[in-house]
């Protein structure tokens, strides 16, 4: 990948930066080589990965090193895109919103810097992976479980920061954040919460400060690079059972989130409940090619075919408990009775007792897996896909409203239909996982124009995505519309007070500095 | 091996619960799904330095996705079993006609649903050493 270098700095004064950069991180965590650009671009960029350029990459060792390559990034007029591992698969990868930023790859960050058994907690670094934090547990045999996402390839912080979800108790894993240290966008060091008291033990333990809290300030955001944080965890269960039903029919969505929510919200189910539509379990399977030929969405009689082929219902409901065995079979007993009042065939049941074996794939047990990912081979070639992921709330007929909206625009646009419902909590996320193969340029093609009339169609409905990709940033942003953008406009009075240069991560989320407002045209898909 | 054949093998190694994942089929189904694999710690000393050892580098940096039911091997099975070739060969440790340059250009690369890896993620020592033990074809 070509140079393209950030707005208004000259190739002399880009290699100035770079020079100074070396200074501090060492010439081999400079990298800005074409083969390095490449690395950072988008791995499912929807067409050209080039629309996304990053100028080059740093990566420093340390908390120091990250201050004081933002001072000098501040002194360049380089900004930065910090990534903690760069995996924001389907949002962007590691590639930056602006054409020229240069990336801040926190990969090497990978302490684990506490591990607390007692209060179940850890301190980590951006560059722990899921697996990494899995494995230190297993090490140390401390009785902790972790919540991982469906890709859990990425950081366990960056992840939380870009309100990730993951599928048990302890599932909405920006919440689980407690405890921030940050560099500000002038290379400053502060802690939020009682991090802002010197030495303070309930750092990490008190999810709030004295005055305003400033965490969430943080969570997809440009105001500063996290450096560390700490991440509340779950002690581990004695047991845990997982309830099974096949729902059969497309339109029982409804009844299935009127009977979860109640349930959820009494502290009946405590997990994430994760309801995958049939395609879900259909795409690990082959590719497509196996199951339809033919280019255009697969008709309704096929879906029929093999739905009964496989023995799937439309839906697959799994509710998971977790803890003592006498309270698992309680809860159990209630979710069953609120299920059988719309459904005769019993759930399947399976126990898991301390002791035995986990199943390596399944992510409400909190192991981390990167098998989900094999879905981008479904579509052939360099499969890759994007989720469109509005919220709406967690009833029945919002659910089945979203449902029947996004089918109808997706069958529009002769795209076949792979969605999800996360019930956690009082809201839903709806996840529409939209797949393609990167060099097939009408399919490319017809994802963008499937994915405006999306956030349009569901703008209009009255509902929100709660993440996007890069080239829609600015678009999702303009939904946020009241009282004229009231939110865009504050966040940017923030932005410009705290970061005049702008320097830390320009358009991310749509909130763009002032120093570079007019660029933001750049990089819109 | 028939298609059918190759997807009932995938649907083994794949069969679980949760998110975005297979079911587990009925009693009688398919077998449970290997234990978690869980990768060498990385081995200490200069990322940027030559001489770390390449076996413990190439199932911490690439084991997230190949080693025994990773994402790489359960893709590169079906690959394997379509080509004729055992499936024990899906494990990039199994395999002899692997050259060095080969695996340097994959992982700097990308190839199909494998992504290019930085070298953050991968120094060009540590990818040095992945690739003398992965390449056991020569240069």
């Amino acid at each position: 990948m070509q140079l393209t270098l950030p707005p208004r700095v000259s190739p002399v004064r880009f290699q100035a930066a770079l020079n100074a950069f070396e200074k501090v991180v060492g010439k081999s965590w400079v990298l800005a080589s074409d083969e390095d650009r490449e690395a950072y671009s988008d791995i499912y960029a929807p067409g050209s990965a080039d629309e996304w350029p990053a100028s080059a990459a740093i990566a420093p060792g340390s908390v120091d090193e990250i201050q004081a390559i933002v001072r000098l990034a501040n002194e360049h007029k380089v900004p930065l895109w910090p990534v903690s591992r760069g995996k924001n698969l389907g949002y962007g990868s590691a590639a930056p919103r602006m054409p020229g930023t240069a990336v801040l790859d926190l990969g090497r960050l990978q302490k684990i810097l506490e591990l607390d058994p007692k209060l179940a907690y850890c301190v980590v670094e951006p560059g722990v992976s899921f697996f990494d934090l899995y494995e230190h547990i297993q090490r140390e045999q401390a009785p902790l479980w972790m919540s991982v996402p469906g890709n859990a390839w990425g950081s366990v912080l960056g992840n939380a920061l870009e309100h990730g979800l993951g599928y048990t108790p302890y599932g909405q894993h920006a919440r689980n954040l407690c405890g921030l240290e940050v560099v500000l966008p002038d290379g400053e060091l502060m802690r939020t919460g009682m991090g802002a008291m010197k030495d303070n033990p309930s750092w990490h333990l008190f999810p709030m400060s004295y005055g305003p809290d400033w965490t969430h300030m943080f969570t997809q955001s440009n105001l500063g690079i996290v450096s560390k944080a700490g991440v509340w965890l779950q002690p581990a269960p004695e047991t845990s059972l997982q309830l099974t039903w096949n729902i059969p029919e497309e339109g029982d969505i409804g009844w299935v989130v009127d009977t979860i929510t109640p349930l959820k919200l009494a502290g009946v189910i405590e997990q994430n409940v994760f309801i995958p539509s049939w395609l879900g379990k259909i795409v690990l399977l082959g590719q497509r090619k196996d199951f339809w030929d033919k280019e255009s969405a697969m008709p309704e009689w096929r879906v029929q075919e093999l739905l009964k082929e496989h023995k799937l219902g439309y839906w697959q409901v799994q509710i998971r408990f977790y803890g003592d065995e006498g309270l698992n079979k309680a809860r159990a007993d209630v979710v069953k009775a609120a299920f059988k009042r719309h459904l005769d065939a019993p759930p399947r049941e399976d126990w898991w007792r301390q002791g035995d074996p986990v199943n390596m794939f399944d992510p409400t047990m909190g192991v981390p897996t990167a098998v989900p990912l094999q879905m981008s081979d479904w579509v052939g070639g360099r499969g890759a896909h994007m989720g469109f992921s509005p919220v709406v709330p967690a009833t029945g007929a919002h659910v089945v409203g979203q449902l029947k909206r996004s089918r109808a625009i997706i069958a529009a646009h002769d795209v076949d239909f792979y969605a999800s419902f996360t019930i956690a909590g009082r809201f839903a996320t709806n996840i529409n996982m939209l797949m393609y193969d990167r060099d097939n340029t009408a399919q490319v093609a017809n994802m963008r124009k499937l994915f405006d009339a999306l956030i349009a169609e569901t703008a209009l409905a009255g509902y929100g995505e709660y993440r996007t990709h890069l080239g829609w940033m600015d678009k999702v942003n303009d939904t946020y519309n009241f009282n004229g953008a009231a939110q865009r406009r504050l966040n940017e009075t923030v932005k410009d007070a705290i970061d005049p240069n702008g320097i830390i991560a320009p358009g991310k989320q749509g909130v763009w500095p002032a120093a570079y407002r007019g660029a933001s045209k750049g990089g819109r898909a | 091996m028939r298609r059918l054949e190759i997807m009932a093998l995938v649907a083994t190694m794949v069969a679980g619960s949760g998110a975005a994942v297979l079911a587990q089929g009925p009693a009688g189904g398919p077998p449970p799904p290997p234990p978690y694999q869980t990768r060498a710690q990385m081995p200490p000393g200069d990322r940027v330095a030559a001489g770390r050892n390449g076996a413990a580098l190439f199932s911490n940096r690439c084991g997230v996705c190949h080693l025994a039911g990773g994402m790489g091997t359960n893709l590169l099975t079906k690959q394997r079993l379509a080509a004729g070739f055992a499936p024990d060969s899906a494990l990039l440790a199994n395999r002899t006609d692997l050259t060095r340059g080969y695996v340097k250009a994959v992982v700097r690369n990308g190839k199909m649903a494998m992504p290019r890896l930085s070298r953050v993620e991968v120094t060009d020592a540590e990818l040095d050493a992945i690739a003398r033990y992965l390449g056991k074809a020569g240069e």
